[in-house]
């Protein structure tokens, strides 16, 4: 589909994003000047203030994961105007297929990551039947005499491949992709369909999951989304609901399908009687509770894995109807009739989750938490939500969604400190920012991981938090200012530096012009004055500031001096 | 003071842990657990701890403390509201909250506060009062502004080689109070107390670290945890409060029985690790640390009293507490014991809850001031008569 500036004017017009007060003016006073690969973007931009930094910093900081000169440049070459290029950045970002990505795919290819694009059976017969098989093998095989002793530990890490190998890939794209928010969102629907992905049958079929249910239904529709999710084997695995079965029901996936998945913590009511609720007569009750829980965890019983070897050992979602439990079922007040056809029980919660106004509501806040702030108002997050309900058929609802919350005025006139970078973006926006090479080693992994947000590796279902308050805490912060200092010291494999080299044109690479180029390089803007002075004190070293630094000193101090900016208060915030 | 809590994520399972082993409720119990329960003979046996009760074959650690009187078992504890929600259940419990949303700070930086209020001997002239052991604050500490998170101690610094002592006084400069207006203060006061941390624990030297007293970590989350706790401690830098997790413990299927499985392995785990920090703690010299320290294990809920057909247990109500160290009256198991039979059942599906964790984590905070401060501690709740745990 092709952008069109009436349409999106039109759900301006038409539905919530008017009354916000949208496209009255923003009050972005200037358009930045397009700034050349190695010069900051513009030296006279306003210092930052509070709500009043340039629209692209904006839209970069909270829809990407980071500005870069190039990213400003591609932004501002978009439109006439700031708002302009802002409706032609969404619109385009929203449509990722459309948008060439060849250096990010060539930088995967490089790494030879095999199981990637591997289907679901492939994924299973090469990491779950052939690591099995290779170790039954050894257990019946004596020992060789001389060879090296095969470790139990050797086949967990052939299973855990496809986990590894996505891990990898998503710090590719984070930082080379020119789909940037696809990528967000990416991120954030593997937050809220969490599966810990290094273990158990999850992490042989994860390549699976993050390919054809998350990267696929991401900016798609909710409900098939949600299908996807349920019948994918990674989650039936991780959350136990391939063993759901009538004869021994498991309550595990369909209490998180409820309460995480769809309506949310805020709409539970506890361990009531299903008949109090309100609304329950109506067929149309304001919440759940436990009695719903279990009937759907009846209605997806069945709802399993082929892992047999009689059925091909596919490794795919399968249906058994023997296990399936047929009698008649009441779910959020509505009656299900016994002997339905198969699939249709789970299916049919599936629908009334989907459906219901406390799932638009939960996930719409999620959103906009995401990308607007902490406390996204409640007249934003509802507005929100009654496109997803009024949207809930369209093939792109979520796109919908996301195209209005984008363009909301709440989004792009917040000040600039609503959304604290977690440990990732503040991994990947150093590396954006600095023009890194790039390659996730395993060595800069175990360095990332200490500050606690490895992907893919939060264990339990709820994935990982998204407040300032749990990610401003010491070993987050300690981690975070580490990580800038390793990486700038360009002693990480996989990482290679190349500061001087960027700032090499300057005419006189004094301390303050040095501190001046990296600062604007590094923010897209001003360092505020006191970072600046810091900044040029740490490369004079007591000596004058203006005058110009021997080569040997700028190679020394340089690496510390960028990594001073990536620890100063303006680099925390996600514009 | 220095209270510790150890918070089983997940919600563990009480009657692995504590299991039934004679009476009626045996009975009830190996109904509902054909194949999960801790038998009563052979090599897997449960650990008796009283006529009725035993622990779980591979606590042994933990049997032994109880023998001692160190330990204490409360049983049938929880939430008086109930839910079988994880997330609801522990942020209950750690704020305290008696609705799933409500109160906003959590119980261990109130009771820091309180006990900073209450005459002793000895001011704290530190800064690092709180900590959580692991990479996020738990919402025990929630809101409290003293709390670090510590993940290792070593590394714990910004390993910005010559120049770390310029980048350290620049960012105490750039995250100072002034120095940035316009900036939101809340990052001002986050930053300037990591920086202060890496000050302390720079300055008490921690090194490499060998536990004495023979102390024997098993490996894993808890055992590293405590083993990095047990190293704080040793640097004496004022600690009062401190919140420690373990993962895990959602076992919906196998589980295991007493001889192995999950369970087994976890709560060896838990069982070695706990031993093995009293040990080290006990040895740390003249007013061992060990006699300051007062331990406290919990749980969100416990599980579903008959097993699910893929030898896992789905989520319950009632559960249990464990307390040890300072002053803890041990060997003995508090609280009312609900049954097991249907009708004794909450829903006829969980153990009943009888002790409010509230009144339980009130007589290990506050001991004597329970009556007068116990409603402080946890807002709305009014304390029942002390047990006599302390």
């Amino acid at each position: 589909m092709k952008f069109s500036r009436r349409k999106v004017i039109g759900i301006g017009a038409a539905g919530a994003l008017g009354a916000l007060g949208e496209l009255a003016g923003i009050g972005i006073p200037l358009r930045v000047e397009a700034a050349g690969k190695n010069s900051p973007p513009s030296p006279h931009l306003p210092a930052n203030e509070k709500g009043s930094q340039p629209l692209v910093l904006t839209v970069l900081g909270k829809a990407t994961y980071g500005q870069t000169p190039e990213a400003i440049e591609a932004f501002n070459g978009l439109g006439s105007t700031q708002v302009a290029a802002r409706h032609s950045f969404i619109e385009a970002q929203l449509h990722p297929q459309q948008i060439s990505d060849a250096v990010c795919e060539h930088k995967i290819t490089q790494l030879g990551l095999v199981s990637l694009n591997k289907d679901l059976a492939k994924l299973w017969a090469d990491y779950f039947v052939e690591p099995n098989r290779l170790k039954d093998e050894m257990k019946d095989a004596p020992p060789k005499p001389g060879a090296p002793p095969v470790k139990m530990k050797d086949f967990n890490q052939m299973k855990i491949q496809p986990a590894m190998e996505t891990e990898a890939a998503t710090w590719i794209r984070a930082v080379y992709s020119q789909r940037q928010v696809h990528e967000i969102l990416t991120e954030f629907w593997h937050d809220h369909f969490n599966i810990f992905a290094y273990d158990g049958n999850q992490a042989p079929v994860f390549a699976h999951f993050d390919r054809e249910v998350v990267r696929k239904h991401a900016l798609g529709n909710f409900r098939e989304f949600l299908e996807a999710v349920a019948k994918s084997p990674a989650m039936l695995f991780y959350l136990d609901n391939f063993v759901n079965q009538s004869s021994n029901p498991n309550e595990n996936y369909a209490r998180e399908l409820f309460e995480l998945h769809t309506l949310g913590a805020d709409n539970y009511l506890g361990t009531e009687d299903r008949s109090k609720v309100p609304g329950f007569a109506q067929k149309n009750p304001l919440g759940y509770v436990d009695g719903d829980v279990y009937e759907a965890a009846r209605c997806l019983t069945g709802w399993r894995v082929d892992t047999g070897k009689n059925t091909g050992e596919t490794g795919s979602f399968a249906y058994v109807d023997q296990f399936h439990d047929r009698f008649q079922k009441i779910v959020l007040g509505r009656q299900f009739p016994e002997l339905q056809p198969p699939l249709k029980d789970g299916e049919l919660v599936l629908d009334l989750l989907a459906e219901h106004p406390g799932t638009a509501h939960t996930i719409c806040k999620k959103l906009c938490r995401r990308f607007v702030a902490d406390q996204p108002s409640e007249v934003l997050i509802r507005s929100a939500a009654q496109i997803f309900i009024d949207k809930r058929k369209a093939p792109d609802q979520l796109l919908q969604v996301m195209r209005f919350i984008l363009s909301s005025a709440e989004f792009s006139s917040g000040s600039a400190e609503q959304k604290l970078r977690r440990p990732f973006e503040s991994a990947v926006a150093l590396l954006r920012a600095t023009g890194c090479e790039f390659q996730p080693s395993e060595k800069f992994l175990n360095i990332f991981n200490r500050a606690g947000q490895r992907r893919f590796g939060w264990r339990t279902p709820d994935g990982y938090p998204d407040t300032k308050e749990k990610w401003g805490n010491t070993t987050a912060w300690l981690e975070k200012w580490r990580l800038a200092n390793q990486l700038m010291g360009g002693k990480i494999e996989g990482v290679k530096v190349q500061l001087t080299a960027i700032s090499d044109h300057l005419s006189v690479k004094s301390p303050h012009a040095l501190a001046e180029f990296w600062g604007n390089r590094m923010l897209g803007m001003p360092l505020s004055p006191n970072a600046l002075k810091e900044v040029t004190d740490l490369l004079a070293q007591g000596r004058d500031p203006m005058r110009a630094l021997p080569p040997v000193q700028i190679e020394n101090r340089l690496g510390p001096a960028v990594a001073l900016i990536a620890m100063s208060p303006q680099f925390q915030w996600r514009g | 003071m220095i209270l510790v809590q150890i918070f089983l994520r997940g919600g563990c399972d009480t009657l692995s842990l504590v299991a039934p082993i004679d009476g009626p409720d045996r009975k009830h119990y190996e109904d509902a657990r054909p194949s999960l329960k801790i038998p009563i003979s052979g090599s897997n046996k449960a650990l008796p701890i009283t006529s009725t009760f035993g622990f779980h074959p591979a606590a042994k650690a933990l049997q032994t403390l109880f023998i001692e009187k160190r330990l204490a078992v409360i049983q049938a504890t929880g939430l008086m509201r109930p839910t079988r929600s994880h997330f609801d259940a522990q942020m209950m419990i750690e704020t305290g909250a008696t609705e799933n949303r409500g109160q906003l700070d959590g119980w261990l930086g109130r009771y820091l506060t309180l006990s900073q209020a209450a005459p002793k001997a000895i001011h704290n002239s530190h800064s690092i009062e709180a900590v959580a052991i692991g990479a996020q604050l738990p919402n025990s500490l929630l809101a409290c502004n003293k709390a670090l998170v510590v993940n290792s101690l070593s590394g714990f610094d910004i390993a910005g080689g010559r120049f770390q002592e310029d980048q350290r006084a620049a960012l105490r400069r750039m995250y100072g109070e002034n120095s940035n207006p316009l900036l939101n203060q809340w990052i001002n006061q986050s930053a300037t107390e990591t920086l202060n941390a890496i000050d302390e624990i720079e300055s008490a030297n921690p090194g490499a670290y060998s536990p004495t007293g023979g102390a024997q970590y098993p490996g894993g989350e808890i055992g590293n945890r405590l083993k990095s706790l047990a190293q704080l401690l040793k640097m004496e830098i004022g600690l009062e409060a401190i919140a420690i997790d373990m993962g895990g413990w959602d076992t919906h299927k196998y589980q295991g029985n007493g001889g192995e499985g999950q369970f087994a392995r976890m709560i060896g785990e838990l069982s070695g690790a706990v031993e093995a920090f009293l040990k080290d703690l006990d040895s740390s010299g003249k007013d061992s640390i060990g006699s300051r320290v007062r331990v406290v294990v919990l749980t969100e809920f416990g599980r579903r009293v008959k097993e699910n057909g893929n030898g896992g247990t789905d989520h319950g109500h009632g559960s249990f507490m464990l307390a040890l160290g300072q002053g803890v009256n041990g060997g003995k198991i508090y609280g009312t014991w609900p049954g097991l039979s249907s009708e004794q059942l909450f829903e006829r599906a969980d153990l009943k809850v009888t002790t409010d964790y509230r009144q339980i984590l009130s007589e290990l905070a506050l001991g004597d001031r329970l009556m007068s401060e116990a409603p402080k501690l946890f807002p709305g709740f009014v304390p029942q008569k002390a047990t006599g745990l302390v």
